[in-house]
């Protein structure tokens, strides 16, 4: 065809295998010909359909049928050469034979030429009209983490990703293009093989208020053996996931696990541990104590400060140790894959312990000649959460541990955390000095407030697909995936008031069990057209039914026996009839279901032209009651192979332009269709406060994106470009209707969240020797979030994502301002902009909040890098997020108890500078430090005083492997490394890593609230294959 | 287009090959599916209204919800009372240092506090009513809907006592409501009045065995001869509050209330109490658990002052700091209190009579007496002024299980200085303070009216602690009694004055954004800026420094 892709495949040194590369010279006019026959299979075993076969130097050829096979006439001596996008070329020598069994190898130097897209079809890269990125296994396991997500950080661009501050095993906020949805969930759509799969926490839930809560006990992807993963692509835009349906408005994270290979057999172990350090500590003072009565730092100079590292005294080195075996094996009948796993962890506080058990098998096998192919995965998980820190104030011990009084020691409390509690015949209670809500003694926190997350999670996914004939097959899949949570938390008598009842300890227990079954049928099908054109599709339907039964055991009124944490034990009633203060209540159904019938079909016409147009309804239960139960979204998209119809210059290998348009709608959360009454304490009805809108309808996103696609120098650099812009109408906006209604919550329909921003992908071969090769990449994506309408009929009142309370912290949404924008105080300055100091002395704060900065980045880019050397390898990933703004109510209080640094210094100081003005009018240019620090610090102080940058760039990752040599043994590989994560901070302003939220819901982004800090992961890892 | 050419090869494919496992699965999935929509779209952990016929739970199980929401739970109550009136009162003031000590008891109104007094009275209390209407109570069960309005009566006039104009006459007839003057309010609130006693007594009198609301009372048991004696009681509140800016209305209310043969509330019995389905004291839990609440200084310098027998059943000693512990020594409004414990040793109500399920007391029968104390001094009956301020006092001597001894006959005992230990420090401003008022407490025939009408205001006080604070404010910007210390520190801006005190709270943001022209028209009439510097329309005495209501 074109000169240039032939110049292109030819000069692509592993396109081609050499072992079977045979010069030829022959004439074929004198040969006799005679037919062969074949079958050619891809590495699992699976038949190849549609695959090229053709003689070389000949334009004569033939293409493998629905079961791989073909006949061609050849002469003996004909070069017979295999072909098919995303796999090494193969050429075979015709001999003797007359029947050819041909397996072809996926080209390792391109990853991206098929690509796993929505519903596990598998298409060529060449045709896909939105971009993608692919993560390997490898470089999701190269350095683990206790969360997957976690290892995607700075590796694709155009996702943000946010671990939680709850410990060990807590959730991870994955945003893909930017936040879309005012209400609902923005977190992606997670698919394992084709099926979605649930991402829920226990029914804590993740916390709403900066008091926090409860701990979540981990999201569903986190549960996943990293080690069983083949790959995970990432489709960020809705085009790619619109066939996915309304669950996919936010983008895809398709996971591929790993199967048995025909003809081979393996063994594969890995184990890998890292020791983990906190990576950074609030700045303390240690001139200034207590004052007498007090428990804040306020005191006088003191002669002899203790300098007790009191942090150190809490925190411990945390660890995770991950050990898994694979056995994978093969024949051209049935292929076996199981896996285990076993992931041991402790958190930096004392007790936060994670332990989690990864069973795995699957069996593939091939029935009726191959054209029945039986797929079963089965996945068990055991995972169990001890004391999981607490986030924000309550049951956090990291409140406690810094604000203890400065030029103490903290030893006393942590050896002598209990105390007898007088005529209570030895019961203890918590010995701590400070009696508020949000500090107790930390050691009291971890000993005595424990808590228990426990999950067992059975996956079962089985697929049944039968070939038709060489262009239609049909394909069913069932998968139940059932997660069993249960959460205990023992508070015990002594611990502080506010967060127990009674005097003798609480109980709270929570079990809930999430089923979601899902089942669809496709049909696939190809079009024989003649010509330049050809046709496929795919035609379907879908059902996915997610159920979750539960009982929340509450509090009661606290414990009749001190300390026996069993539901008898909870107090229910001192007074009034049966069911007064009931502790025992039914955790809501959560039942919703989607039926869904979806088409796609994908045109091109000469390998260079591609489109692809897709349509799916859907019929949303949590719609019943309204009109618009029934929806439905188009996408379409076209894409361009440049290098294959025009003439290029040589330099350019492949170059590709796509775009797309798709529309995918979301239904509005269950229930709220029919708004309810609900039983309250005592016997009394909480009746329905909702106002009823029987006209709601799903919010619509509406996005188009368009790309470059680029390699140049025979592949060496590769470049990817994606300019997009989505926005999403009908957002589900709740509201609070006129008072004297008598309803208090409203729900509407309204507004215009928008998404746009830019992806740009580079990676280059730098150096690519025998012995030395060097592959750089950097990954850049940039996203503007706008929020272009709410309720159009209350345009200045925002969405609330995080209340005020008492704190100095809010995060909205407000018209013409940006998701999750962080509202606060700021300073009352005069018209000349000097403070104004009221006749207290201290800076008065103005009376309405005021937008202070929005947390999102503003970009984000990676870089990485790696190296091999004969037999060493070496890895690194820097990456950064850029712009931002993020709100410390940690150092608020640091400081307004006066046991930060800063709070020191101005003391040494004489006052806090400022340019100020007080009531007459009269210049104020130093405020005593305590005055200052209690009006601007503390949980309602000043936020714009506490705003820092969110830019943070990091060593994210550094791995160094060395692979041991082997000689002929049953071992086939052995490597060592040694890996790090998160080592060093370029670059971070704020007092905490910003990057960490408290919520991996919508709010309380960008607020560290006592978040427990990041750590610094050293360790080895080991890894053989048998 | 290509839909269609799309479905023919797929019917090509079927036909083929005999399989019609689409047609099946689609059949499965979608003709018969949808219509179990509305089952799964249930919250099955709710409670539907068809379950809510059986025993007229559907109207009645409405009522323990209302009654409730009078003083709401710990958290609405926190706000809506507790943070507000209960300190401008004098009755309470908090050791917390709520938003750096720049909240509403040092007159920094706060948006979000103010704004839960629409929803509880407007959301919990009035719409609920109207929703009780809408289910035809008013005419089905008109004992019922005679309850609904007494109850309806005591939380709306108290918004309209802590705003002004409100919406009442319109609530409920249109997406946003417009703003009535308080007279109107008044007018209305004795209108409904009428209908609560004239449907009652006449329920009584044709059905004198039957108590169908019992299931559902939380104050009276069912018994409609006691909410007939709240109603008229009530009436006389809400008639003495309006006595100086229309005397005429007052009296004559007053007067319904007083000959109304259903009586007024008399003994301790009588008191207007609300406990049961689990509702617990919001001061206790308040005190006790979230220990968010200490009594205030002015309720301590009058109770020291009198020597008061009830003071120990009332309140309980201070335990720290060490200079005051065992004394019963309270926190001054508008104290800048440092974090906890700074003040948490401060004199607490007494939680062993104020206990977790202890009755929240709407109208206490001895306020009542002092209610007809007044009618008495004004000369619109012919009863003993000083017997039923006397009456009053003993009534709740009795309530509190105290002994009243000579203090009927004490003549010398005023109001005590106020020392707080922990003032003036580097950071504070000194809260201690002398004594404002020089009134007695026994009874001074040869006294000026003005000065006996301090004496019965100043013991009504005392009689309505804990739970009458809303009211208790009320009576002080009415009549300037107690004499009460002004705030530490006033946060106001300048809209508030500190020797005047507090008048009023500034309407809900959300009105201004919801309700726009409504509340702007309310200003209006209002008559002055929406701050808490505006009296309202009853506010005759506006903080003068010597009051006059004569």
């Amino acid at each position: 065809m074109m000169p240039c892709i032939a110049m292109g495949a030819s000069s692509y040194p592993n396109a081609t295998s050499k072992a079977n590369f045979t010069v030829t010279s022959v004439s074929r006019a004198v040969k006799n010909q005679a037919p062969v026959s074949g079958v050619v299979k891809d590495e699992t075993g699976s038949p190849l359909p549609g695959v090229s076969v053709s003689i070389k130097g000949t334009t004569k050829g033939t293409r493998t049928d629905g079961n791989g096979a073909f006949t061609l006439n050849v002469a003996p001596g004909d070069v017979l050469v295999f072909s098919y996008v995303g796999y090494v070329k193969k050429e075979v020598t015709v001999g003797s034979q007359t029947e050819y069994v041909i397996s072809l190898d996926p080209n390792p130097n391109s990853l991206n030429e098929v690509v796993v897209t929505a519903l596990g079809v598998k298409k060529s890269e060449k045709s896909l009209v939105y971009a993608n990125q692919v993560v390997s296994g490898d470089q999701l396991t190269a350095v683990k983490t206790d969360n997957l997500m976690n290892s995607l950080n700075g590796k694709v661009a155009g996702v943000d990703i946010s671990p939680s501050s709850s410990g060990v095993g807590g959730s991870v906020k994955v945003i893909l293009r930017g936040s879309k949805s005012a209400t609902g969930t923005n977190q992606p759509l997670y698919v394992i093989d084709g099926v979605p799969m649930t991402n829920t926490s226990n029914a804590n839930g993740q916390p709403t208020g900066t008091y926090g809560g409860s701990p979540d006990g981990g999201d569903g992807i986190s549960n996943l053996n990293p080690e069983d993963i083949e790959s995970i692509t990432v489709l960020e835009g809705a085009s790619a996931a619109a066939l996915y349906g309304s669950q996919a408005a936010n983008g895809v994270v398709l996971v591929t696990t790993k199967k048995g290979k025909t003809g081979q057999a393996t063994i594969n172990l890995s184990s890998s541990y890292t020791n983990d350090a906190v990576s950074y500590e609030p700045k303390f003072q240690n001139e200034y104590g207590a004052a007498a009565g007090s428990d804040e730092s306020w005191g006088t100079k003191l002669a002899s400060p203790v300098t007790e590292d009191n942090l150190s005294d809490f925190f411990r080195h945390g660890n995770n140790l991950t050990n898994s075996i694979n056995f994978a094996s093969g024949s051209e009948l049935a292929q076996t894959y199981f896996s285990y796993a076993n992931t041991t962890a402790n958190g930096v506080e004392p007790g936060d312990n994670l332990q989690r058990n990864n069973f795995t098998f699957r069996e593939t096998g091939h029935f009726l000649n191959n054209k029945l192919t039986v797929d079963v995965n089965t996945n068990y998980i055991n995972q169990k959460i001890v004391d999981a820190p607490g986030e924000g104030f309550y049951y956090n011990a990291l409140t406690g541990l810094y604000l203890f009084p400065r030029g103490e020691s903290i030893l006393p409390y942590k050896e002598n955390y209990a105390v007898v509690q007088p005529g209570r015949n030895g019961l203890l209670t918590q010995n701590w000095d400070a009696n508020e809500d949000v500090q107790q003694n930390p050691w009291w926190i971890t000993n005595k407030n424990p808590n228990y997350a426990n999950r067992d999670r059975l996956i079962v996914n089985s697929t049944v697909k039968y070939e038709v004939n060489n262009w239609l097959n049909f394909q069913i899949r069932g998968n139940v995936d059932r997660v069993a949570d249960n959460f205990q938390q023992d508070l015990y008598a002594g611990t502080n008031s506010v967060l127990t009842p009674g005097a003798d300890g609480s109980f709270t227990m929570s079990q809930q069990v999430l089923t979601q079954m899902y089942s669809d049928f496709i049909a696939n099908f190809k079009v024989p057209l003649r010509g330049d054109f050809k046709l496929d599709g795919l035609l379907g339907a879908s059902i996915t039914d997610d159920n979750t039964v539960g009982t929340l055991y509450g509090a009661g009124l606290g414990l009749s026996i001190p300390n026996v944490f069993t539901e008898q034990n909870v107090v229910t009633s001192e007074t009034g009839g049966a069911g007064a203060n009931s502790n025992v209540s039914t955790l809501p159904n959560n039942h919703s279901q989607v039926q869904s019938i979806f088409g796609s079909v994908n045109l091109s016409f000469k390998n260079w032209a591609y489109l692809t147009v897709t349509e799916r309804n859907d019929w949303s239960s949590t719609l019943a009651f309204t009109p618009n139960e029934s929806y439905s979204y188009p996408s379409v998209g076209l894409s361009f192979i440049l290098n294959e119809a025009l003439k290029l210059p040589d330099v350019i290998s492949y170059a590709k332009i796509r775009g797309s348009y798709a529309e995918v709608a979301t239904p509005v959360t269950q229930y709220i269709t029919n708004p309810i009454n609900y039983l309250g304490a005592g016997g009394s009805v909480n009746f329905n406060s909702v106002y009823p809108n029987p006209a709601l309808k799903p919010t619509d996103t509406k996005s188009k994106e368009a790309g470059l696609d680029l390699r140049l120098f025979n592949n060496r650099l590769t470049y990817n470009f994606t300019w997009y812009k989505s926005n999403s109408y009908n957002q589900f906006i709740q509201y609070t209707p006129e008072a004297s209604t008598g309803y208090s919550t409203g729900y509407l329909n309204a507004g215009n969240i928008q998404n746009s921003g830019i992806e740009m992908r580079l990676g280059y071969d730098i150096l690519k020797s025998s012995d030395f090769t060097w592959n750089t990449n950097m990954n850049y994506s940039f996203n503007k979030n706008k929020i272009i309408e709410l309720n159009p009929s209350a345009p200045t009142t925002p969405v609330v994502l995080t209340g005020f309370g008492n704190n100095a912290y809010e995060s909205v949404l407000v018209t013409g301002g940006q998701f999750g924008d962080i509202y606060g105080y700021k300073f009352e300055r005069s018209p000349t902009g000097q403070i104004e100091v009221g006749t207290t002395g201290a800076p008065i704060a103005n009376t309405t909040p005021q937008l202070l900065g929005n947390p999102n980045p503003k970009f984000q880019l990676g870089w990485g890098n790696s190296f091999s050397y004969k037999r060493f390898s070496f890895d690194f990933l820097v990456d950064g997020k850029f712009g931002g703004q993020v709100l410390s109510m940690t150092q608020m209080l640091l400081d307004s108890y006066g046991v930060s640094a800063a709070s020191g210094a101005a003391r040494d100081a004489g006052g806090v500078a400022i340019n100020g003005v007080n009531p007459s009018g009269q210049a104020v240019t130093k405020v005593d430090a305590e005055t200052y620090y209690s009006a601007v610090g503390g949980r309602s102080g000043i936020g714009e005083a506490y705003m820092y940058s969110a830019t943070v760039v990091r060593l994210r990752s550094a791995d160094l492997g060395y692979s041991v040599p082997i000689a002929k043994s049953v071992i086939k590989s052995i490597k060592f490394s040694i890996i790090g994560g998160n080592l060093i901070y370029f670059y971070k302003k704020a007092p905490y890593d910003p990057e960490i939220t408290m919520s991996t819901a919508n709010g309380l982004s960008g607020v560290d609230v006592f978040n427990a800090p990041t750590t610094r992961n050293v360790g080895a890892s080991f890894t053989a294959s048998f | 287009m290509k839909k269609i050419n799309f479905i023919k090869y797929i019917s090509t494919g079927i036909n083929t090959f005999g399989k019609c496992a689409l047609v099946a699965v689609c059949v499965i999935a979608f003709s018969g599916c949808t219509k179990n929509f509305e089952k799964i779209n249930t919250d099955n952990s709710g409670v539907t209204n068809s379950q809510l016929v059986p025993d007229n739970n559907i109207i009645g199980l409405y009522y323990p919800g209302i009654q409730q929401n009078i003083f709401g739970e710990e958290n609405d109550y926190q706000l809506c009372q507790n943070l507000n009136s209960d300190c401008y009162s004098g009755y309470y003031m908090s050791p917390d240092p709520f938003r750096g000590n720049i909240n509403n008891q040092d007159y920094s109104l706060v948006d979000g506090w103010n704004s839960d007094v629409y929803t509880l009275g407007y959301t919990r209390v009035m719409g609920v009513v109207q929703t009780i209407e809408k289910k035809g109570t008013r005419t089905a069960s008109p004992d019922f809907w005679g309850i609904a309005k007494i109850l309806q009566v005591t939380a709306m006039s108290r918004v309209t006592d802590y705003y002004g104009p409100i919406a009442y006459s319109k609530v409920g007839q249109g997406a946003t409501t417009p703003y009535d003057s308080q007279q109107a309010v008044y007018n209305e609130l004795f209108a409904d009045l009428d209908t609560a006693v004239t449907n009652l007594t006449a329920y009584v009198a044709a059905n004198p065995k039957l108590t169908p609301f019992a299931k559902f009372d939380m104050v009276y048991a069912g018994n409609y001869a006691e909410w007939i004696k709240y109603a008229n009681s009530l009436r006389l509140r809400l008639a003495m509050h309006i006595v100086n800016i229309d005397p005429t209305t007052a009296k004559a209310q007053a007067l319904k209330a007083i000959n109304d043969p259903g009586g007024l509330l008399t003994t301790n019995a009588d008191n207007a109490g609300l406990t049961g389905y689990g509702y617990h004291s919001p001061i206790w839990w308040i005190g006790t658990s979230w220990t968010d609440l200490a009594v205030g200084a002015s309720l301590t310098s009058y109770l020291n002052g009198y020597n008061d027998p009830r003071e120990s059943k009332m309140i309980s000693p201070a335990t720290s700091p060490a200079s005051i512990a065992g004394q019963y020594v309270g926190i001054r409004a508008g104290t800048p209190v440092s974090a906890k414990p700074g003040y948490t040793g401060y004199s607490l109500p007494n939680f062993t009579t104020i206990g977790e399920y202890s009755p929240m007391i709407m109208m206490p029968a001895a306020e009542v007496w002092f209610l007809k104390a007044e009618a008495a001094l004004r000369g619109w009956t012919t009863e003993s002024a000083q017997t039923d301020y006397e009456t009053g006092i003993t009534t709740s001597m009795t309530q509190w299980g105290a002994s009243a001894g000579s203090y009927l006959t004490d003549n010398t005992s005023t109001q005590a200085n106020y020392v707080d230990p922990q003032t003036p420090s580097t950071s504070a401003p000194n809260a201690s303070i002398n004594a404002m008022s020089t009134i007695t407490i026994a009874w001074n025939s040869g006294a000026t009216n003005e000065q006996n009408l301090e004496r019965i205001i100043t013991q009504k006080w005392i009689a309505m602690f804990p739970c009458g604070g809303w009211e208790a404010w009320t009576e002080y910007r009415r009549t300037g009694y107690p004499r009460l210390f002004p705030v530490v520190v006033n946060n106001s801006g300048g809209t508030i004055s500190t020797a005047l005190q507090i008048r009023r709270i500034a309407y809900p943001s959300t009105e201004y954004t919801n309700n726009a022209a409504a509340v702007a028209a309310a200003v209006t009439m209002l008559g002055g800026p929406d701050n808490g510097g505006t009296p309202v329309w009853w506010d005759t005495n506006k903080g003068q420094a010597v009051p006059k209501n004569f």
